[in-house]
């Protein structure tokens, strides 16, 4: 019980500095009144102008401390409640905007997840089971490929090959097409997300097979006649599945950050892009409510893979 | 190691171990011709504006009917020419000065103040350490690309600014192999044999840790760098990296926006591709030689 009340101290502790330091460097470093208003916040010397100034101030509680303003921050934001956006109207408020936004990035993190894992276990199996042969050492030069292949360079060749040339897959996704179609539309994305995590967790994996194929136990079973497949499947995937499910759990920053390019080229209205757009034009609520999202997202499945991994190894308890 | 290795010398026989391996272990040709393609970069990067090529913001409309740019490549354009006629062997190349300091300043940073850090919270352990860890835990549960967006949107975007950003993102993994470098050398024999005849911390830290946590860091550059080169190449890819300036990502941006350029001209796209690719890759391939070579622990990443 112990071990789960820290960890989860831990991850609150986190999350509060994570918002804390990024709440501090946009009102510090930003100028929050001139991305409200725009030039108009300069302008102290006409009346009409002062007035939008006091509003502003008012409505977002710019006159309030720091420490005060992070703290009415974080009270809306726990509850639910994002914000306002800075930009002219401040509509759709944050919280609409995430809520339509964020399906759509989650389905695909989800998606790129089963792709990378449904693609690298079996890789990992036939390469392992085939260790330093030909076949093996052209399978680790490719991971070496995708590994080394920036994933804007890798979405633009598969969609120069995949849609462009050959005519597959849907060029880029449309919000209002029927559910089936979207998920189609998204398979090109989560592929691009998902095949050089693949390649790193099948590098992994295929390690530590490589390892678990040498124990004895596995020779007590190829022993007992038992077909090298069964051995395989039944004996050697499992305990190798350790290490496995943590560096799982620790790529989904990568799938985040590939998810934000992802969208952006094939046009998928996600938090990703919307975390860009907001950027180029300054909109620091929205920013913000995006980060949130993510480290509580990354926190949470950390968490999850620890609670996780203590359950199938519970020496890690202590 | 074990806990009471003080008294036991079992490091003697693995080091003869590896002096006898160290006759086998060879770079290879692999490593240098990567190396080779490396310095080739940074020759072309540092002479770009004096080697006999185009400039690469000129504009070279075709007049002897070969209609409106973009031109494929040609003779003249080995790489085509992009929309606005511009030669994109001569971007790729000028592409090659912003992307290639981007990685060797940021990397460069990482390695001064993760590795300071690093070291300071290894030896000094205690308070510090646990502060400086909790920094990096910080540091790390950010998806590395989203806590850069973030910093640019906060600044100007210079060169300076930029490089210092995906600087401060390697802090946190440098750091970490800093740290647990030192955490291995701080209880060994030497150290305490130089604190016993009354060496200061200072000396202790420069003449005794640094030299051994150098290597291990040392071979992390190359990897460093090259995962720095892709960041940028990301962040100019969607229009957050240097604002004025060719890059390879806003080249291949370029090469990729809109629904049909990709389609009509891929050259503008696909030659900035491969050049980028060759130098991450060259520069992957380089330091996981090297990391083998000077056998770094991958459970120390």
């Amino acid at each position: 019980m112990r071990f789960w009340l820290q960890r989860v101290a831990m991850a609150v502790l986190l999350l509060l500095s994570v918002s804390a330091l990024t709440f501090g460097a946009m009102n510090i470093l930003g100028d929050p009144l001139f991305n409200i208003l725009g030039p108009v916040a300069g302008d102290v010397n006409n009346p009409d102008s002062v007035k939008l100034i006091e509003k502003a101030k008012a409505e977002f509680d710019l006159d309030e401390p720091l420490v005060v303003r992070y703290g009415l921050w974080l009270s809306d934001f726990v509850r639910g409640d994002m914000g306002v956006q800075f930009s002219s109207d401040g509509q759709p408020p944050v919280s609409d905007l995430i809520k339509e936004r964020l399906p759509r990035t989650a389905t695909l993190v989800l998606l790129a997840q089963l792709m990378a894992i449904s693609i690298a276990i079996p890789w990992a199996l036939v390469t392992a089971s085939r260790a330093g042969r030909l076949s093996d050492r052209i399978s680790t030069m490719n991971t070496f490929f995708l590994v080394a292949m920036p994933n804007f360079a890798l979405a633009i060749i598969l969609k120069f090959v995949l849609s462009i040339k050959l005519g597959w897959m849907p060029l880029t996704y449309v919000a209002n097409d029927p559910l089936s179609s979207r998920l189609w539309q998204m398979v090109l994305p989560a592929l691009t997300i998902a095949l050089p995590v693949a390649a790193v967790f099948q590098r992994l994996l295929r390690t530590d097979l490589i390892t678990t194929l040498q124990q004895d136990f596995i020779l007590m079973a190829r022993a007992k006649g038992l077909s090298r497949r069964r051995v395989l499947f039944r004996h050697a995937l499992r305990p190798s599945l350790f290490s496995f499910i943590t560096v799982v759990g620790l790529n989904t920053g990568a799938l985040i950050g590939g998810s934000i390019v992802v969208e952006t080229i094939f046009r998928i209205p996600g938090i990703g892009s919307s975390l860009v757009e907001s950027v180029l034009r300054e909109d620091f609520p929205v920013v913000l409510a995006i980060v949130m999202i993510v480290a509580v997202a990354f926190v949470l499945i950390n968490l999850l893979v620890d609670i996780l991994y203590s359950i199938i190894d519970p020496r890690v308890r202590r | 190691m074990s806990g009471n290795d003080n008294l036991v010398t079992t490091d003697d026989a693995a080091d003869v171990a590896v002096a006898n391996e160290a006759v086998k272990r060879r770079l290879g040709w692999g490593f240098w011709f990567c190396i080779g393609w490396i310095v080739l970069m940074i020759i072309v990067a540092f002479l770009a504006p004096y080697l006999s090529i185009k400039d690469p913001n000129a504009n070279f409309i075709d007049m002897s009917g070969k209609g409106r740019p973009p031109y494929g490549p040609s003779m003249d354009h080995w790489f085509g020419t992009d929309k606005d006629a511009r030669d994109i062997f001569s971007r790729t190349l000028y592409g090659a000065r912003i992307s290639l300091t981007v990685g060797f300043v940021a990397i460069a940073f990482g390695l001064l103040v993760g590795g300071t850090l690093g070291i300071l919270a290894g030896y000094f352990r205690g308070w510090f350490d646990r502060i400086i860890s909790f920094v990096f835990v910080i540091l790390l549960s950010f998806p590395s690309l989203v806590l850069a967006i973030m910093l640019t949107s906060l600044i100007e975007r210079s060169l300076l600014t930029i490089s210092l950003v995906l600087g401060v993102l390697s802090i946190a993994p440098v750091g970490r192999l800093a740290r647990a470098s030192t955490l291995q050398y701080a209880d060994r024999e030497f150290v305490t044999a130089a604190r016993q005849i009354g060496a200061t911390n200072r000396r202790i830290i420069l003449r005794e840790l640094l030299p051994n946590v150098v290597i291990p860091m040392g071979a992390l550059a190359l990897l460093g760098m090259a995962v720095a080169i892709v960041a940028e190449g990301g962040l100019a890819f969607l229009g957050l990296s240097v604002e004025k300036g060719i890059t390879w990502g806003s080249l291949i941006q370029l090469g990729s926006e809109g629904s049909t350029t990709l389609q009509k001209s891929p050259w503008i796209a696909f030659f900035p591709i491969f050049v980028l690719f060759f130098t991450v890759l060259a520069l992957n391939f380089a330091g996981d030689r090297l990391r083998t070579y000077l056998d770094v622990k991958e459970s120390a990443l």
